[in-house]
């Protein structure tokens, strides 16, 4: 799922500084289940602004409204009839969410109550991890499941490099080395001269890099 | 006298396009431009342009500079990330490389490596930011320099636009020089009339501005050319070429009355791009 991380109450503060009455709008999709911006995490964000807001001498009025998924046209006119009786509409979806919004509902302004962060999933209570990068052509079957495109700090198709000591990578002594991870499965496994062939320069065109990206199913389009 | 200099002055200066070879083979880009080099103030080396992989700006600026002809080294943003970008323009100043231009670069979907990842750590205007903060004696980082570049710096325009474009086009022109652009380098002019509205708009005697001339190399170039890549030639002139006995003579007869006209219209100079015909430039730099 999409994992992120709630803005700074400074941040959101800021960017609703000169509105009044806003509409906070959470969402039912992965940031319910990351505990960043489901209905739960609406009604607190909504309080904590309120007594800021208060506090400040300049109260301000929020409605609150959690959308099944903002990702979804469907959806997102759960709030047609009532988005322009606000000053601004505060998202807590990932950053799909409030481009959904502002592309349904031109003329209001909306504003991101959180930081989209990665494509990953719950390693522990409160511990979430990145997995997935998102480069459009999967080859974990290369790493025995394991993902160094996503998973190393140099996306490295050949590894490890020479920043790998004790299992750990080179930027932070808390970060794994996957490289590390994948050879020791590797040889677990007996299977190291898997990683002896030299494989081809990436294709990044099925990545961010090939520009902005769209899936179409032929079957599904009416 | 340098570039800089020669603009100061008022001087209608004559820059030539270099492509560095695909390869390591030099001699015919040495060669060209040693051959016109009394004629041309500096020559722009571009930075793998339509993303097609070659001899870098910087190496080939180096080869150039290194035979006592001045240079002006194309940057991309497409190829490094600003810590690339910083170690190669103090490598170039350090080369005595004293002109840069910036552009954003083509995508690399454009050129002949799709695969790539394009890099684009920094744009072009915080490219133009990178450099004035070098001239300050400072990095990206904050990080004091020993000893600090002091650059010409260029960069595009497009002269061809016309009404709300052209008010996009002169916003981002006055964008560009607030960050230090000095030059402006406009695309092919062959119809001196096409640029009429952006010249009507623009004080020349205040932005230094140096259009594109584009040696005609086929009657079939010229169609493609106005067709599919928004260059504007009119029916008269590739009628012209079509009826010339000497498509050659007649490209740089064509190529030599463009010139006359951008310096009649008070444009700080003329870039040629010779396309391969570099081997020509002599010919049309004795005519004009």
């Amino acid at each position: 799922m999409i994992i992120a991380d709630r803005k700074s109450l400074e941040e959101i503060l800021d960017m609703i500084k000169d509105f009044k009455k806003i509409l906070l709008v959470g969402c039912k999709g992965c940031v319910t289940v990351c505990n960043v911006g489901g209905e739960k995490e609406v009604g607190v964000l909504a309080v904590i602004l309120k007594i800021a807001r208060k506090k400040e001498g300049n109260p301000i009025e929020i409605d609150e409204k959690t959308l099944e998924r903002q990702c979804d046209p469907e959806y997102v006119e759960q709030i047609r009839d009532i988005f322009d009786q606000y000053d601004a509409v505060l998202s807590m979806a990932c950053g799909v969410g409030p481009q959904f919004l502002s592309e349904a509902y031109p003329s209001q302004r909306f504003f991101p109550a959180v930081d989209t962060k990665f494509f990953g999933g719950a390693v522990q209570h409160g511990i979430w991890e990145e997995r997935c990068a998102g480069c459009g052509t999967c080859v974990i079957h290369h790493y025995d499941g394991l993902c160094p495109i996503a998973r190393c700090s140099k996306s490295l198709q050949h590894g490890p490099c020479g920043g790998s000591a004790d299992g750990k990578c080179e930027i932070a002594k808390d970060v794994e080395c996957i490289w590390d991870t994948i050879v020791k499965k590797k040889m677990e496994q007996g299977r190291l001269e898997d990683l002896r062939t030299i494989r081809a320069p990436k294709d990044w065109q099925t990545a961010r890099d090939g520009g902005p990206r769209k899936s179409i199913r032929e079957e599904l389009v009416q | 006298m340098h570039l800089k200099n020669k603009f100061d002055v008022g001087k209608f200066t004559i820059l030539a396009e270099m492509q560095p070879p695909k390869g390591v083979n030099v001699s015919a880009m040495v060669n060209s431009a040693t051959r016109v080099q009394k004629a041309v103030d500096a020559f722009l080396v571009p930075e793998m342009g339509n993303a097609v992989m070659r001899m870098s700006s910087l190496g080939g600026a180096m080869i150039l500079q290194r035979k006592g002809l001045e240079t002006i080294m194309q940057v991309n943003c497409r190829d490094r990330n600003r810590i690339a970008l910083q170690a190669d323009l103090l490598a170039a100043y350090g080369c005595g490389i004293l002109n840069i231009m910036g552009v954003s670069g083509e995508d690399p979907g454009l050129g002949d490596h799709h695969q790539t990842k394009a890099v684009d750590d920094i744009d072009l205007m915080t490219l133009f930011k990178a450099v004035s903060t070098l001239q300050t004696g400072k990095d990206l980082a904050g990080n004091e320099l020993s000893g600090a570049p002091a650059f010409l710096v260029g960069a595009n325009v497009n002269t061809r636009v016309t009404g709300d474009e052209l008010e996009k086009e002169l916003s981002r022109m006055a964008e560009k020089a607030e960050a230090g652009v000095d030059f402006f380098i406009a695309p092919p002019v062959f119809d001196i009339g096409a640029i009429a509205p952006f010249m009507e708009k623009v004080d020349l005697k205040k932005t230094r501005i140096i259009p594109t001339v584009m040696l005609l190399k086929s009657v079939g170039m010229a169609r493609y050319l106005d067709r599919h890549l928004n260059v504007t030639i009119s029916k008269d002139l590739i009628q012209r070429l079509m009826r010339a006995p000497d498509k050659a003579t007649e490209s740089l007869a064509i190529a030599t009355e463009i010139i006359s006209a951008v310096k009649a219209a008070g444009f700080a100079g003329i870039l040629i791009s010779a396309m391969g015909w570099e081997e020509k430039l002599q010919k049309l730099l004795d005519r004009v």
